[in-house]
């Protein structure tokens, strides 16, 4: 059997899986506590099931957002060196951040070396305000590391936990870099205070199988091995919805997914099983992070979300949300006040919910069945208009090759698929206002806590070889490799997948079974004056986002 | 998070699937490491930079300026549309007021490129520039727009195209034509006769440095601006006149580009030459990016620029002290020798050009019909050693009834001659024909 948990910011869901079939499946409210919660929920879901049975256990948990959110990150100094270009002070993060002298350039040559002195002065005054945790960062320490080792090997010892830049993402972007390296340096005591905390919990009920958070990017990460990336399993709510979706229906085609919750409706697109990446990584709070994403976009309208009519006749709903639906004792009327007074919905007070129709309709003359379906269409209509943005927005990237640009391959949906609470009464809405077919899987309401369950365990790699240099660089696992003017594609191939394998079964894949894909590979001639002096290779290669094979072979079977 | 104080707009081609050729300064990894430095330092984040895709341009678009002999695919591939149409995309951006200012950062380039096109001259076959002037001007009305061209050789093609061309400001500013490609650029050359004083050809000696370049904006270029008013100016960026340049001689730098920019503050910019690949173009991208976008670009500098750039000679500063004065006596004081034309007067030239790149030797026989009111009718009968002989009319935007007539009556004349295509290019209806 396997357990998928969810915890969303009002509700949390879990599910029980057994032989490719949701066997039970709980909601409970979220509360501050959030050890209490994923406790509860445990109790809840897993009832009378006998431990050992439990195969997997997989969770997506909102501790790294929280913290982020709240502002309760871990006092972190940081030491960066950058060279030329935007001044480093701009990208000042935390109580003690330092800027030293030394550079390297886009290709990995030192232009100028670290400032030792400056590095131990920084330190000290790290050091003199009580921090522990160092985070260390250099511009282009992706091509050469050297300069965030040579400041570990000075300073490192005398901290509790340093986290270094080019660990993070082979990606080029030093900001992000410096973001993402302080909250990975932040979040590194809180989050072993809380996996923990959890692993307590999973011992004290006997749960001893593989245990796994869920990421952003709709990935899995053993829990134990997070240690080291805390950052990387925050905000994985959404992509534990998209991971649910292409698990409940296969998304074959273009599939555009709408999460509808309480307050908020979540978009994504999933082409032919495989969802879309953000470009760059997810912004966690003010942070614009290398942490790899799914690409969703978030819209403030829910079944929860404030119905108002406005002077001019025009139905306005969301982004606010009051409270609960008036049918459910709520404050202000609602979408599922809406549904309720339809009867699209058996719950809560339907004279009240009729009611609240009534009076969200009567100055416009409307009666109350009128007004309430006005108000779901009015819905849905929102929802196609931003999901019409967010698609333009998809189609109008940069692309940067003759190749891309003629192919020209632009993204239509040709389906929809909804989950969450109220999908099953607004379909039919959304399917007018869309015009395209709409479909609603089995188990719509808990879709993010299936996704969390069979998300498999993802990795990436970035190499970069440069032969005039004489050297391979994949930043992520901390390789650095001399290579002759004989390396070629095929060589970084086969050291990429290597590498890759290593730290895929590092963070708990299962080594027998990955499916590595290239998403990303060029190869440049290097000329200097007229003549060939090297090759570029770029490579990008990772476990993508995908379900773990027990449950498309089941699902199948 | 780092906000623009200018919105700026940014339209970035690579093209990292093309090359003339394998070796060619003009090949897939000339813009790869501008990508790198342009991504590392997070330029894409930047509140109010906003990066646009391109789209190729359509023969249309080219139409507007260009005859290309034999016809549009002869002279064209994919990474040339594409190119120009990635400055139809700033275009776009600056004058439906999306961003105040914008850079197309595409290759391949395209001011050696004259209206008449029988290959590729300097690496550029289609003159991007003009093709996105000239859409602007049909698109959003727009009629006086002066061209800054601080590419180090001669803008010619560009010189070429709006020789005749009143409305038109064109100034380069380039190593001197006696000691680099193309060989033209000098004060001398100052436009046709129906728009004398139009074009401002500025030749700088070998070791210009940043003050030189500085100088020549503060105390000639911005003031020639001023005077002209223009409703809208491009700066043609090319980035050769770097310290690190290997096919130039000049002393530019980052910074110096980077305060050129920001003095100058064209509302489009679009990249032409610069092939010092590694330790120029990343840095003076980012310098005029940065510089557009309204930050301060005080950290901008080449990783060698404390050992090896050396600032200019006083003898050079000299020299360009005394050439600006004559350019200011010239241009702005009312110096210039105006020819003596007359109202309907057809004026002719005769001149050679050579394709460099494709080894096409080309003869041109120009007549311009001599007016007060519109750029003129204009004709040019090309040979060149691939056997064309071709006659092309072109007849201005805005032209007069008497222009309109002529350029008519000389295209029907040359249809009935021994050309091997005749061409058409009528702007006051948005006609071309070719046969």
């Amino acid at each position: 059997m396997i357990l998928g948990l969810d915890v969303g910011g009002t509700q949390t869901d879990a599910v029980l899986i057994d032989k490719g079939t949701v066997v039970s499946a709980t909601k409970a409210p979220t509360t501050e506590d959030l050890l209490g919660t994923l406790r509860t929920a445990l109790e809840n879901t897993l009832g009378d099931v006998e431990p050992h049975r439990l195969e997997r256990m997989s969770f997506s948990t909102t501790m790294a957002t929280n913290a982020i959110v709240e502002d309760r990150l871990d006092d972190t100094g940081m030491i960066v060196s950058a060279g030329p270009g935007m001044d480093p002070a701009w990208f000042s993060v935390g109580p003690s951040y330092h800027v030293v002298e030394g550079s390297l350039d886009h290709q990995g040559f030192e232009a100028k070396p670290l400032d030792r002195a400056a590095v131990l002065e920084a330190a000290a005054s790290i050091h003199k305000k009580g921090i522990e945790v160092l985070g260390l960062v250099s511009k282009f320490s992706v091509r050469n590391p050297t300069h965030e080792f040579q400041a570990a090997d000075w300073v490192g010892r005398s901290f509790s936990h340093v986290a270094m830049g080019h660990r993070v993402s082979g990606a080029l972007n030093f900001p992000r870099r410096i973001a993402t390296t302080y909250l990975n340096a932040a979040l590194y005591g809180l989050h072993q205070r809380f996996s923990n905390a959890l692993l307590r919990i999973l011992t004290e009920k006997n749960l001893s199988g593989p245990r796994y958070l869920l990421k952003p990017d709709g990935g899995t990460i053993d829990l134990e091995k997070s240690v080291d990336w805390p950052a990387r399993t925050a905000q994985s709510g959404p992509a534990a919805s998209v991971m649910g979706a292409l698990a409940l229906d296969g998304c074959k085609g273009a599939t555009l997914i709408l999460d509808v919750g309480g307050t908020t409706t979540d978009m994504s697109v999933v082409l032919d099983g495989i969802p879309l990446l953000k470009p760059f990584g997810i912004r966690l709070g003010p942070y614009r992070t290398l942490i790899r994403s799914l690409l969703t976009h978030s819209v403030g309208i829910g079944g929860d979300s404030e119905v108002r009519m406005e002077t001019d006749g025009s139905l306005r709903i969301g982004p606010v949300r009051r409270g609960k639906p008036v049918a459910l004792g709520g404050p202000a009327p609602t979408p599922t006040d809406a549904m309720i007074a339809l009867d699209l919905l058996n719950v809560g007070d339907r004279n009240a919910a009729r009611a609240a129709m009534d009076k969200v309709g009567g100055s416009a003359g409307l009666g109350r069945i009128a007004t309430a379906e006005r108000v779901l269409e009015t819905m849905a209509e929102s929802i196609a208009a931003s999901a019409g943005a967010f698609i333009y927005d998809i189609n109008a990237r940069p692309v940067y090759t003759i190749h891309e640009v003629l192919a020209d391959r632009r993204i239509e949906p040709d389906s929809v698929l909804i989950i969450g609470g109220p999908a099953p009464q607004i379909a039919r809405y959304v399917e007018k206002a869309l015009d395209l077919p709409c479909r609603v899987p089995h188990h719509y309401g808990v879709a993010n806590a299936v996704g969390a369950a069979v998300a498999r365990v993802t990795s990436e790699i970035t190499l970069q070889a440069d032969t005039q240099r004489g050297s391979v660089v994949i930043p992520e696992s901390g390789v650095e490799e001399r290579i002759d003017a004989g390396f070629n594609m095929e060589k970084a191939i086969e050291l990429g997948r290597a590498v890759l394998g290593r730290q895929a079964a590092g963070v708990g894949a299962d080594e027998g079974d990955m499916a590595i894909s290239i998403t990303e590979k060029q190869a440049f001639a290097m000329i200097r004056g007229y003549s060939r002096t090297g090759l570029n290779i770029r490579l990008r290669m990772g476990i993508t986002p995908g379900l773990i094979p027990e449950w498309e072979r089941r699902s199948r079977s | 998070m780092i906000r623009a104080s200018r919105r700026t707009g940014l339209v970035f081609f690579p093209a990292f699937d093309w090359a003339i050729s394998p070796s060619h300064p003009e090949r897939e990894e000339r813009l790869l490491y501008t990508q790198d430095q342009v991504l590392e330092e997070g330029l894409l984040d930047v509140e109010g930079i906003v990066e646009y895709r391109v789209r190729p341009a359509r023969f249309e678009d080219i139409q507007r300026v260009h005859v290309c002999v034999p016809d549009e695919n002869a002279v064209t591939t994919e990474s040339h549309l594409i190119s120009a149409g990635g400055c139809l995309v700033a275009a776009d951006a600056v004058l439906r007021g999306q961003v105040e200012s914008a850079f197309a950062l595409v290759r391949p380039p395209g001011h050696h490129a004259m209206r008449v096109v029988h290959g590729n001259r300097g690496f550029c076959n289609i003159n991007n520039e003009a093709v996105m002037i000239e859409y602007i001007r049909e698109t959003y009305g727009i009629r006086r727009v002066a061209i800054v061209d601080t590419d180090c050789h001669h803008g010619d093609g560009t010189q070429d195209i709006y020789w005749h061309d009143p409305d038109t400001l064109f100034i380069s500013i380039h190593q001197d034509g006696r000691t680099l490609y193309p060989g033209s650029g000098f004060p001398q050359e100052a436009g046709g006769p129906n728009a004398e004083g139009m074009t401002v050809n500025i030749p700088l000696p070998p070791h210009t440095g940043e003050d030189g370049f500085l100088y020549v904006m503060e105390s000639f270029v911005m003031p020639l601006l001023e005077k002209f008013e223009p409703e809208l100016v491009v700066n043609s960026a090319g980035q050769d006149n770097h310290f690190n340049d290997p096919i130039t001689n000049m002393n530019f730098s980052a910074r110096g580009y980077a305060a050129l920019n920001a003095r100058l503050r064209p509302d489009i910019a679009v990249l032409e030459g610069g092939y010092a690949v590694e330790n120029a173009l990343p840095y003076v991208n980012v310098g005029i990016i940065m510089a557009m976008a309204g930050l301060d670009t005080s950290c901008v500098k080449e990783p060698n620029y404390d050992r090896e750039y050396r600032p200019q000679p006083p003898e050079i500063t000299r020299y360009i002290e005394e050439l600006v004065g004559r350019l200011r006596g010239l241009f702005l004081e009312g110096g210039l020798k105006r020819g003596s034309w007359e109202e309907g007067q057809v004026a002719q030239r005769s001149r050679d050009i050579y394709y460099d790149t494709d080894q096409i030797q080309e003869r041109q026989h120009e007549k311009i019909r001599c007016c007060k009111s519109c750029a003129g009718a204009l004709s040019i009968a090309s040979t060149s050693n691939r056997g064309q002989n071709v006659l092309a009319v072109h007849i201005p935007m805005g032209a007069c009834k008497a222009c309109r007539d002529i350029g008519l009556a000389w295209f029907e004349e040359a249809r009935r001659g021994a050309f091997t295509h005749v061409y058409l290019q009528d702007r006051t209806r948005g006609v071309y024909e070719g046969t």
